[in-house]
């Protein structure tokens, strides 16, 4: 008979080895081998958008042997889902979409494969003037799929109320003519500027300080908006002035970017919104379903100091996981999916069947070339011309350190508009916080 | 200063009422509303014209957001549910084996058990990923309820551990006494006095289950596991946020939890308080 304690060591020691097999497995988990295969492979890819139509997907399957398993999250569980899978080194998706304010981080860390290798860098870059933004370190982290820059807008229904018909090109007219609308009465408070400390106020203050004529950091990522006469510095001046001076409805001090597009400028609340984004007068302020201005907003070059001014880019990519199965066939995905014709066909330049929901802008120049040519596309000439001229505010990339940066320049714009700080200690912070972080 | 009280009470209920339920309310005002209703300012406390086409659109016919929301409830019901019931069945053996075994080092596994509960959820991320995926385990029904189980298992201990502490041991000695085993003892004696301590763990764990939206975001990949938390949250666009929709889908998503809560509220809050008071 076996005794208890026998019987208690065997125990263990199943136990013992039961543990030591299953992290044994474990150590040795992670990414399977990749494969070249290109032919009746299928490749997972993961975006925050619905996929293209499934006849389009099926004529890429016909005619390259490569089936597409479409995973659509949402973007800020899809950067989590991205994090979580290349940290582990394990493989979740073959494509994925890359932030242009992450470029650095994911090009330091070796995320996603380099795209260079894939596709005609020039031939690109000709046609894409966003690309830059993906490019860091002498890699090419992304390639951007759907063209996406701040830009202008304004309701000129609202702007003729007040007696205005032409439109301001210059800061100090579009200020003027803000403070016409308010003081005729048109709108309480003319100016849309999303307050709540999130991405979309930093982004907003990079738009104003381009316009304003300047930059945000160097090439050294040293800051360049710390002394009060620097660009950067009275763009934030002017952003908090205007809620101060009720150009912008104070409830805005909570309300972020995409909120205020779709309850404040939609509705005829605000009458302009200096940094939006390409692609809402199409896709938001022209649809009945959601907005009471149809018709009545318009692109307009982005008022800088003396002109028009470019605008700043922050696409979104896509780029090849270093996790991936088939970092091949996931090229070709990529290089059928930005092409000139599937752009303009997914932002519906040959009808409702090829559109992909939710796709805004191509991010080709050819591409948005055909969509304007072929359906009329709202403000498509101006939006053709601002992509060519649109910046990256990062020329090197974003520095690896950018979510950092970022959540400092947001949260320290935020407490000056709420008035718990001074616009001069906001921009100090910020300003130290950059060079802290560019220290590292 | 006696009737001062009951109306400091009431006023202190009357806020922890408003505090929980404006939000609720406001989320089912909202999904009963068009987009351009629940943009329009002021902003409208009834709906102006209820309308349920966000939850039509949500529920029924076979579009791919219909399949979804389908498919993601029929998964979160089974991760859930085997979640609970395996977590119910080895707590019950722990709890049992801590309250009433002798043997050595028994508080420290005890507590070391307990201790766990203080991880951050996130520190286990990355590990319980690359353990799955070694045994092939990502986005399949097992690694995720496997993932709860280790999740919910101490609260689980702990709370049927207090409940089995408390009752009259004299009951199982006299079991001992006429030749029943340690597992007769557990199933004929503990487990029918233990009954109101089990449902409250097992509604509370499958509560904590429904609730889950990190760890089945990362360990799913496609809707044959995702649970419905993850697919509410992938109808929120870039830069488009469909309000009415997201708050129809929240509304259907907390009418399970809120069913459960308030029909079997009494052996929740039991549980919570086992072992609190002897």
């Amino acid at each position: 008979m076996i005794s208890k304690r026998n019987r208690l060591r065997g125990t263990a020691l199943v136990a013992g080895a039961a543990a030591l097999s299953v992290l044994a497995t474990a150590c040795t988990g992670g990414a399977g081998a990749s494969s070249s295969q290109t032919k009746d492979v299928t490749i997972t890819v993961a975006l925050f958008g619905a996929p293209p139509p499934q006849k389009s997907l099926d004529a890429f399957t016909k005619s390259t042997g490569i089936t597409v398993k479409w995973s659509t999250i949402d973007w800020d569980s899809l950067q989590t889902k991205i994090a979580a899978a290349s940290t582990s080194n394990t493989y979740f998706a073959d494509a994925t979409d890359v932030d242009w304010s992450r470029v650095g981080q994911e090009s330091k860390l070796g995320w996603f494969l380099p795209m260079e290798k894939y596709i005609d860098q020039k031939a690109y870059a000709a046609d894409m003037p966003q690309l830059s933004s993906f490019t860091s370190n002498g890699h090419i982290v992304g390639v951007p799929f759907d063209a996406s820059y701040l830009v202008t807008t304004v309701n000129k229904a609202m702007f003729a109320k007040a007696g205005i018909s032409a439109m301001p090109t210059t800061i100090d007219e579009y200020t003027q003519d803000l403070q016409k609308v308010k003081a005729a009465g048109v709108a309480q408070n003319p100016l849309n500027i999303p307050f709540a400390a999130a991405e979309g106020l930093s982004t907003y203050w990079y738009e104003t300080t381009q316009a304003f004529g300047g930059k945000i950091l160097d090439e050294s990522g040293k800051p360049q908006f710390s002394s009060p006469d620097s660009a950067g510095y009275k763009a934030a001046q002017w952003m908090v002035d205007a809620i101060k001076n009720g150009l912008v409805p104070a409830g805005n001090i909570n309300v972020s970017d995409s909120e205020s597009q779709q309850t404040l400028m939609a509705k005829g609340v605000t009458a302009s919104t200096f940094a939006d984004y390409s692609g809402n007068v199409g896709s938001l302020y022209d649809v009945p379903a959601s907005s009471s201005v149809n018709g009545a907003v318009q692109y307009i070059p982005t008022p800088g100091m003396t002109g028009a001014t470019a605008n700043v880019s922050n696409p979104d990519g896509i780029g090849i996981l270093k996790t991936a199965k088939y970092p091949e066939a996931a090229a070709k995905f990529i290089e059928w999916f930005t092409s000139a014709e599937n752009q303009a066909d997914f932002a519906g330049a040959n009808g409702p069947d090829k559109v992909m929901p939710g796709y805004f802008l191509p991010s080709r120049l050819t591409g948005l070339e055909k969509l304007t040519a072929a359906k009329g596309l709202a403000g498509g000439q101006e939006l053709t011309t601002m992509l060519k001229s649109s910046k990256p505010v990062f020329p090197a990339g974003a520095p690896v350190w950018y979510p950092q940066f970022s959540n400092s320049v947001y949260t320290n714009l935020h407490a000056a508009a709420a008035g718990s700080m001074t616009v001069d200690a906001a921009i100090k912070a910020i300003s130290d916080s950059a060079t802290k972080l560019a220290g590292q | 200063m006696k009737q001062r009280t009951p109306l400091m009470r009431r006023l202190g209920i009357a806020f922890i009422l408003l505090w929980s339920l404006v939000p609720l309310y406001w989320a089912l005002n909202i999904s009963l509303q068009t987009d351009a209703q629940a943009g329009s300012k002021p902003s409208n406390y009834l709906p102006p014209t209820p309308s349920l086409d966000n939850y039509s659109s949500l529920l029924s016919g076979g579009s791919d957001l219909a399949q979804s929301v389908q498919q993601s409830s029929i998964n979160i019901f089974i991760e859930c549910a085997a979640a609970t019931v395996i977590t119910l069945i080895l707590a019950t053996l722990a709890a049992y084996a801590f309250a009433r075994i002798q043997f050595k080092g028994r508080r420290v596994l005890f507590y070391a058990v307990l201790a766990t509960m203080a991880f951050p959820a996130y520190t286990t991320l990355i590990p319980l990923y690359q353990i799955l995926t070694a045994f092939g385990l990502v986005n399949t029904y097992t690694g995720i309820v496997l993932v709860y189980v280790s999740g919910f298992l101490p609260l689980a201990t702990w709370i049927l551990h207090n409940y089995m502490a408390s009752l009259p041991i004299a009951l199982e000695e006299a079991g001992n006494i006429d030749g029943a085993s340690r597992m007769q003892v557990l199933w004929h004696i503990v487990l029918p006095l233990a009954r109101p301590g089990l449902i409250s763990t097992a509604i509370i764990t499958f509560l904590f289950a429904w609730g889950q939206f990190l760890f089945p975001l990362v360990l799913s990949s496609d809707l044959s596991t995702q649970p419905l938390t993850v697919v509410i949250a992938s109808l929120q666009g870039r830069h488009l946020v469909p309000y009415t929709l997201l708050n129809a889908a929240g509304v259907v998503a907390l009418a399970v939890p809120a069913g459960i809560a308030l029909v079997l509220n009494r052996y929740i809050v039991s549980g919570m308080l086992a072992g609190s008071v002897k």
